[in-house]
Formats: structure tokens, C-alpha cells, sequence
């Protein structure tokens, strides 16, 4: 599908041979030699995404033993409306999750970026803890939390109000769309808030001197400058939660409902229909393709530069007395996505046997020990998940920025930089699970061997997370007035110059959330690692699912709580390393 | 090895009073030590395998380094599906890791016969098998049962007095059941589509109509039930034996009820691929699974003993005492796609 485009479009560039050499020559004079960057990251995208994407396309229409061409995979897989009403759930849980995740993010985000609210250092910590709990950690969590008969919150709620049965169900719909609002909204709040920090305050002073009250001039003036960042969050959570596969496993079917990833799951039971699971996961790449021609119907033609290189100074709004209301909104999004669960999983990684509840002579550190240092396993899948997730997020990177740079300064046709953003974002929607089999198709025949080794789940997580960095990248490039590097240029300067001087620095801090927005991800990411790792590249998350349907919730606790405190020292040391205080810092890189 | 006729009757005398304490072991049989040395060459073996939790494999593995040094047992340990799902990618990439291939789903090893992807051996351990599971390993060789267990009623024994615990499959269809049952998916869980086939075939589709009026908590693997019991969230389950019990071990308050119309018998083969890296090793660790020192490891993890003479561990009833049930091979391989359909209109999902 897209190989034909960007192929033929790779080779049309201006280094293609030109017929005359004399022509070629002076063509070859005049080429601006940064176009090779730009070609190696066509190539690459070409290799990570075209290429998977391709064979899966393929084992859609091809009969599984013959190779034949067929359109019965299609069939198959709508045949039923079982499967047809898994589609309209994921949708749904999409749709209803993007919207929690807008209410969660999006306050979160202006109280901690532009306000003056008290304890911002606390709500950014839990942010950043929500972030790293796997989902389906949370989604145990939740479990316990919130089960119809014995949640810990039904029996409160029982003791207090007298009433016969608790309230909550975590089995059902709105349970699992608040598991996956609560653990999706903090890409909704990184992203808003890496945007809001770059709005200068003297927007804001211009609506106050108009006579524009701060609330209005928020609403008016400051959202709508960081409106593209939202939507491209959006979009990510929406497509997260449509691929998620842990939280509806474990929820979605003691709720007695399917979405398209637990029904996908099925086609891989023996025999597997790697053909109609295909066929079943392609209307997602459709969805992917009409959210970004609605994304760019949005943003269409209209300015959302606030980077100017002119000054600009960043001021906290003094919020008076509402800071307080605020800072308990904050605070209980905070307790829903990670205290309470936290405590929780806490209480069964530090338990003897967790299911005799609190007690002293119940309390243990033997399975945090024994998963930290006596189990080779869990200890070398703890320094592989940091490895590769680590690896993945600096190729991404630096693949979605050269991207996101070509497509903004329009440096190839606009046709093709619009096949090149939505190449750069449809990994996210492919379920991890299709997109493995995608790689494992594309990438262990000759010549490119990659499986078995780390470098397949290295790349898998990076295309995988593509999406995140390329929504970041872009995001902050947009903002970035290209005056800046025309200076640059004007003076003499090449591309390089203009992009090393003063992209790179401007762009240093969003750089740094798109790492860690990558990072996080890899270290907890499932589906795909399921099928790519092998014996010597176990990662924590595969480990931690095992456990799940192994029974052994005590375990399972205890590395879930190490994955999660060392991601987060990681992340701590990192800021420092990187010199500056990433939170709290209101200044402009 | 240097051959000493005292140092071999200190040896042997060693092995009768300790297994595996002495350093130096009884003399192995010529076709076991032929294996070895063989094995020896080949270094290292990976084993694929769904009959055990993480732990228990690890200890397996281990026995199995310490029996025969020189030779590295590496193990993978997923569920059936993914294990089958990993080997057919690894013959598609033309790689061969496994050498060693445990599914719990039945239906995976007739598949690979057909397809010629298994190898031929007949293990010299063979003889040592209960006499009852003989009747599951392949007529031809190709393979072999090397794990067992149970599918059992298990409850909350701090909700639940043993008095009023279910004793048969049928109390579970007790009304005072109702939103007190786990289950796990026949879809996800082989374990779980093999006691849906018996339970059909005992009481009729019927069971599951009835069964459904009591709103079963359904969860993917059949440990799952153990993980729910442990909640709180609900009373009582189908559950495996040996999770449960595991799991009772550390302190939870959990016990098990060998159901008085028929405790679900689960056999899981193993077989050894075509291709297998390490062929030797491979067939070394089969016979390694037929015989004493992995059966006590396995017993240990409350899985049943495949062999003869094996004691139960302390807590778990001997096999003998227990009425046990299995359907056919042909009924399980038959009826598991259409109990899965079948379950799915029942329950919703």
C-alpha cells in the first residue's frame, strides 16, 4: 500500500541519477548534502513500518497454505456479529477513555504548567508513577479495588451508607474505560503541558490589558495556541486504548464483553488465522487514517507558532483562593491513577500470602528480594527491559524528529510528507500483538535475521512508540517559527548550522519528555514482547503477564513495584544528569 | 570417571541413603551415559513448555544441571498457544531453538505428527510410567506424557466451612452460588475447554445453562480462579489443584474438594521437534522426566507424579484414592472447538 508511494518516491528525490551526467553533476553541486539525513530516514522508516505493514496487508489477502490470493480472510473475520460488536466496544472504550483522559490531562496540565497551585512537585511525582504502571497492573489493582463483591471500596462504602452491595463494578464498561483513562491520561498531560510551557505570558497580558479576565484568556487565548498538542495526545490515547490488550483481558471478560484485541487474540488460537487477524485489524489502520485527515482538517492554515526567539517571559497565573479546589482536583485524579491501586499492589508484594490482608506477622520482603537478586530471570529481564527500552526511545527519536522536520519545513512534496506522517503514526494503532507477527514475517528470513536477537524487540518497541515521539516532534517543531532558521541561513549558515544552533537547543526539553514518553512505554510494553523475546532476552513486562495467569499474585505484585521504582529512580536520575529541574523549571529551554 | 570398586559401592551405598547428596552417583546405564556424552557435545538444550509456573521449571531445569553437568538446560515457559504460536515462527524463520516441546493443548501434538515435525524415540524410562497414563502417550513415539494434574473444586475456606464447600460438580449449580463462582475461558485455557467436554459429557450442555443462572465470574487461565478466591471476589471455583495448593502453601486460605463424580485428570505430552538443535539433550531430558528426581520436584509443585512409587506431597490425597475422569483423546480433540462456540453463545463472550 504505502511501499509503492514512498518507494518510487524515495528514488524520485533529487539525488536519483539524472540522465546527463553534466546535469547530474551540477544538480549534484547544488544539493543541499543534508538530503542524505533525510533519505537514510525515509529508508529507515521504510524498514520499520512499510515493511511489516506491507506483509500484513498481504497475509490478508493470501490464503494461508497457498499463498493464493483470497478475500475469504475478509469474510471470516465479519461474519459474525460477535465480532462485529467487539469492533463497536473498542470503539466506544476508544472514544469514552480519550474524554476521561481530556478532563483528567488537561487541568492537570494548566495547573502545573501556568499556575501558581501549591505541592505541583507531588502531583508531577504521581503523574510520573501513573505513567509507568503497566496497565494491566493498574487493571489488577482496579480488580481489588473496585470487584462487586469484595472491592475494597464496595465494603467501604457498605460500612459507611448501611446499603446491600457496594456500588462499583469494575467488570464493565465504564470500569475499564476509567482503568484505561487512568493510565493513558498522562501522555494528555505531558504533551499539553510541554506546549503550555512554551506559551509566553505576554499573550495572556495582552487579552488582561484588552480586558480579558484569566479565566477567559486561558480558555481563549492559551488552549487554543496549545490545541495541536492536545489533539495529537488525543489521537494517541484514543489509538492506546483501541490496541490495549492486558486491561480488556482482564476486565472486559469477566464483564461479559469483547473488544478487538481480546477477539483477536482468539484468531491466534491453535489453528491460528494469522490471515483473519489481519483482515480484522485492518479497519483500525482506516480508523488511523481518518483521525489524521480530521487532525489536519482542524489545524489547517492556522498559526500555532508561539516560539518566536523573541523574548518572552512566563509568569504563574495567581490563582487566590481556587487554588485550593484545584490542587483537590489534582490530588484525586492522582489517587484514583496511583495511590490507591499502588497501595494495593504494595499490600500483596510485601504479603506472606496476600489474600490474609493486612497483618504484621503477614508482612515479607522475600519476594522483592528473591525477584531483585536470586532470580537470574527476573533480574537480567529487569536490566533487558531498561536496555532495549532505552535503545528504542533514542532511535525513535531521533527517526520521528528528522520526520517531523521534513514534513514541516516541507523539505520533500506535501503529498508525500502527508504519506510519511501517517506512516510515522499508524504503528500505534496495529495491536502489539498483529504488529509481531508483522516483524516476525518481515525480519527473520534472510537477509535481515533479526530474531532471537535483542536488536528485533529493540525495533519492535521503537516502531511501536514511533507514534508518540513523532506526535512530540512534531508538535514542538510546529511551534518553532522557521524565521529562526532562515536567519540562520541568510547569514550563511547551512541547515545543519541553523538545526544544531538553534532547533536542537530550543527543542532540547521537549526532547527530553519525548524520551521519557517513549522510554516509559518500552519498559512496560506486552503485546509485541510476547512473541519477539526469547531466552536470553526475557523483558519484566512478559514476565509479569506470565505470573498473571500463573495465579501467583504475590510475585506478580513484586516485580510490578520493581519495574515501577526503578523506572522511576531511573527517570529522577536522569533529570539530574540532564542538569536541569524538569519539573518545576517555568522558564523556556 | 574412574571406575573403583569401593569408591562404586560407597557410591551406590550413597544413592540408596541420599538421593543427589553424594557427589559422586550411581553408575549410569549404558544407553543413559551414551546419551550424555552425546549431550555433553551439544552443550546446551532450550526447552518450550506450558506444563509448569515459572518456579517449577526453574526447578526442573535445575535437577537436571545438577544430574548431568556440562549440559544447560534453558527453558521458556509461556502458555500452550504462545508456545505453539513461537514454535511454528521459529520453523517459518528457519530456526531451530527448541529442542524440547511441552503444550498442555492435546490437539498440538497430532497436528505436528502429521506435519512429520516430531521425532521418533521410545524412552528407555517408559517402563517406570503409572501404569494409567500409559494410554496417552503416542502409539508410535513420537510423544509421551511427562506431566499430570488435576481440575478440582476450590474454595475460600474463610468464607466458605468445609461443611458447606461443594462436594460434586453439580452443587455448583446451587442457587446460593449465585455470583459466588469462578471459571476460567475454555478459549484461553485447554485446561478449562477439557473440564467444559466432561462436564458435557457427564451432565449434558444443560450444565452450562444452569451454571450460567448463577453468573460465573469467567477469567481467561484457569489460575485465574485462584487469583479471585484470594480477593475474596468470589467463594468457590474449578480451579486447578496444583495452583491452588501452591498458592495455600504461602498462607492463603484455600482448600481443594476432589469432586465425588469425577476429578478432571489433565496429561500433557511432551515431544521432541525434528529439528531439535540438541537431540541428544533433548531425549536425555525426556528420559530425565520419566524418573524419579523430577517427579519429587514436580510432586513438590503439586503436580501428580507420572511415575510408579512416587509419595503424594503432604496435603494432596493419593491418586488412588481419588476418583479420577478424562474424556478420550478423540472427544477432547473433537469437542474443545465446539464447546468454545458452544460456551460462547452460552455466556456472552
Amino acid at each position: 500500500m504505502g511501499e509503492g508511494i514512498a518507494g518510487r518516491a524515495a528514488a524520485g528525490t533529487p539525488v536519483a541519477p539524472a540522465a546527463a551526467p553534466s546535469a547530474f553533476g551540477q544538480r549534484w553541486r547544488h544539493l543541499d548534502k543534508s538530503s542524505w539525513v533525510w533519505l537514510l530516514a525515509i529508508a529507515v522508516l521504510l524498514f520499520l513500518v512499510v515493511n511489516p505493514l506491507f506483509r500484513l496487508l498481504l497475509a490478508s489477502v493470501q490464503e494461508q497454505d497457498t499463498g493464493a490470493f483470497t478475500l475469504a480472510n475478509y469474510a471470516a473475520a465479519y461474519s459474525r456479529s460477535r465480532y462485529v460488536d467487539a469492533l463497536v466496544h473498542s470503539l466506544v472504550l476508544g472514544t469514552s477513555s480519550a474524554l476521561l483522559c481530556l478532563a483528567f490531562g488537561l487541568p492537570l496540565a494548566w495547573a502545573v504548567s501556568r499556575t501558581d497551585m501549591p505541592g505541583k512537585g507531588l502531583i508531577w511525582i504521581s503523574i510520573l508513577g501513573t505513567f509507568v504502571i503497566p496497565p494491566y497492573l493498574g487493571a489488577v489493582g482496579w480488580m481489588l479495588l473496585a470487584g462487586p463483591n469484595a472491592g475494597w471500596l464496595n465494603r467501604f462504602a457498605i460500612e459507611l451508607t448501611g446499603m446491600q452491595k457496594g456500588p462499583f463494578n469494575i467488570y464493565s464498561m465504564p470500569g475499564l474505560v476509567l482503568v484505561t483513562a487512568c493510565y493513558s491520561f498522562p501522555y494528555v498531560f505531558v504533551f499539553t503541558k510541554s506546549a503550555l510551557d512554551l506559551v509566553s505570558s505576554e499573550m495572556e497580558d495582552a487579552a488582561n490589558i484588552l480586558g480579558c479576565g484569566n479565566f477567559k484568556a486561558t480558555l481563549s487565548i492559551t488552549l487554543p495556541l496549545v490545541l495541536p498538542a492536545i489533539l495529537a495526545a488525543l489521537i494517541l490515547v484514543f489509538l492506546e486504548a483501541i490496541a490495549l490488550f492486558g486491561s480488556p483481558a482482564l476486565l472486559a471478560l469477566p464483564g461479559r464483553f469483547h473488544v478487538v484485541t481480546t477477539q483477536l487474540w482468539q484468531f491466534f488460537e491453535f489453528p491460528p488465522k494469522v490471515g483473519v487477524a489481519a483482515a480484522y485489524a485492518m479497519p483500525l489502520l482506516a480508523i488511523t487514517v481518518f483521525l489524521f485527515w480530521l487532525q489536519r482538517r482542524i489545524t489547517h492554515r492556522k498559526g500555532y507558532v508561539a516560539l518566536t526567539g523573541k523574548g518572552g517571559e512566563r509568569r504563574p497565573i495567581k490563582l487566590g483562593g481556587w487554588k485550593w479546589p484545584l490542587l483537590g482536583y489534582c490530588l484525586a485524579v492522582c489517587t484514583l491513577s496511583f495511590f490507591m491501586p499502588m497501595v494495593v499492589i504494595c499490600q500483596a508484594a510485601l504479603a506472606k500470602a496476600w489474600g490474609r490482608g493486612f497483618r504484621l506477622d503477614n508482612l515479607t520482603f522475600d519476594n522483592l528480594y528473591f525477584t531483585l537478586f536470586e532470580n537470574t530471570l527476573t533480574r537480567n529481564a529487569t536490566i533487558n527491559t531498561f536496555v532495549y527500552a532505552g535503545s528504542a526511545a533514542l532511535i525513535a527519536i531521533a527517526l520521528a524528529l528528522c520526520i517531523a522536520y521534513i514534513v514541516n519545513r516541507q523539505l520533500v512534496g506535501k503529498k508525500l510528507g502527508n504519506v510519511l506522517s501517517f506512516l510515522t503514526m499508524a504503528p500505534f494503532v496495529i495491536p502489539g500483538i498483529v504488529l509481531a507477527i508483522g516483524f516476525y514475517a518481515a525480519y527473520t528470513r534472510p537477509p535481515l535475521l533479526l530474531y532471537g536477537s535483542a536488536w528485533i524487540l529493540i525495533l519492535a518497541f521503537a516502531t511501536r512508540f514511533l507514534p508518540i515521539a513523532y506526535a512530540n516532534s512534531n508538535a514542538a517543531i510546529r511551534s518553532i517559527n522557521p524565521e529562526l532558521e532562515d536567519a540562520v541561513r541568510i547569514l550563511g549558515g547551512t541547515r545543519f548550522t541553523a538545526i544544531r544552533r538553534v532547533v536542537a537547543p530550543l527543542l532540547k526539553r521537549s526532547l527530553a519528555g519525548a524520551f521519557i514518553l517513549v522510554f516509559i512505554p518500552g519498559t512496560r510494553e506486552l503485546s509485541s514482547a510476547i512473541f519477539l523475546s526469547s531466552i536470553n532476552t526475557q523483558v519484566l513486562s512478559v514476565l509479569l503477564f506470565d505470573k498473571s495467569d500463573e495465579g501467583n499474585f504475590e510475585m506478580l505484585a513484586a516485580i510490578g513495584v520493581i519495574l515501577v521504582l526503578i523506572t522511576v529512580v531511573f527517570i529522577l536520575i536522569g533529570f539530574r544528569l540532564m542538569g536541569r529541574d524538569f519539573m518545576l523549571r517555568r522558564t523556556a529551554a | 570417571m574412574r571406575h573403583n570398586a569401593i569408591r562404586c559401592f560407597l557410591a551406590l551405598l550413597g544413592a540408596v541413603l541420599t538421593i543427589a547428596a553424594a557427589p559422586a552417583r550411581a553408575e549410569m546405564p549404558a544407553w543413559e551415559q551414551q546419551l550424555y556424552d552425546a549431550a555433553k557435545k551439544e552443550k546446551q538444550f532450550t526447552v518450550y513448555t506450558a506444563h509448569y509456573d515459572t518456579e517449577t521449571i526453574a526447578d526442573l531445569c535445575m535437577a537436571f544441571d545438577k544430574r548431568y553437568p556440562g549440559v544447560k538446560c534453558n527453558f521458556v515457559r509461556t502458555t500452550a498457544q504462545v508456545a505453539y504460536q513461537r514454535f511454528q515462527q521459529d520453523l517459518q524463520a528457519k530456526l531451530a531453538v527448541a529442542s524440547v516441546f511441552s503444550s498442555t493443548d492435546v490437539s498440538h501434538y497430532p497436528d505436528l505428527k502429521k506435519r512429520g515435525l516430531l521425532m521418533q524415540y521410545q524412552p528407555h524410562n517408559l517402563a517406570k510410567m503409572v501404569d494409567s497414563l500409559k494410554q496417552y502417550n503416542d502409539k508410535d513415539n513420537y510423544y509421551w506424557v511427562t506431566a499430570s494434574a488435576l481440575v478440582v473444586i476450590a474454595y475460600n475456606n474463610s468464607l466458605v466451612s468445609e461443611k458447606d464447600a461443594p462436594k460434586k460438580w453439580t452443587d455448583l449449580l446451587d442457587p446460593k452460588w449465585k455470583d459466588k463462582v469462578s471459571i476460567g475461558h475454555p478459549a484461553f485455557s485447554g485446561y478449562v475447554g477439557t473440564w467444559v467436554v466432561l462436564m458435557r459429557k457427564l451432565y449434558g450442555w444443560d450444565y452450562f445453562e444452569k451454571l450460567e443462572k448463577n453468573k460465573p465470574q469467567i477469567g481467561r487461565s484457569i489460575n485465574d480462579t485462584v487469583t479471585m478466591l484470594n480477593a475474596k471476589e468470589r467463594w468457590v471455583a474449578a480451579g486447578p489443584e496444583a495452583t491452588t495448593l501452591l498458592s495455600r502453601d504461602k498462607g492463603n486460605p484455600l482448600s481443594v474438594i476432589y469432586p465425588s463424580d469425577g476429578t478432571l485428570l489433565m496429561v500433557s505430552p511432551t515431544g521432541i521437534p525434528k529439528n531439535a538443535p540438541a537431540p541428544n539433550a533433548a531425549k536425555l531430558f525426556v528420559e530425565f522426566m520419566l524418573d524419579k528426581e523430577a517427579a519429587e520436584v514436580q510432586v513438590k509443585n503439586h503436580q501428580l507424579s507420572v511415575i510408579k512409587g512416587i509419595k503424594p506431597a503432604p496435603g494432596a490425597k493419593p491418586l488412588e484414592e481419588i476418583k479420577v475422569m478424562r474424556p478420550t483423546e478423540e472427544e477432547i480433540t473433537k469437542g474443545i472447538p465446539e464447546v468454545k462456540e458452544k460456551f460462547r453463545d452460552t455466556f456472552g463472550i
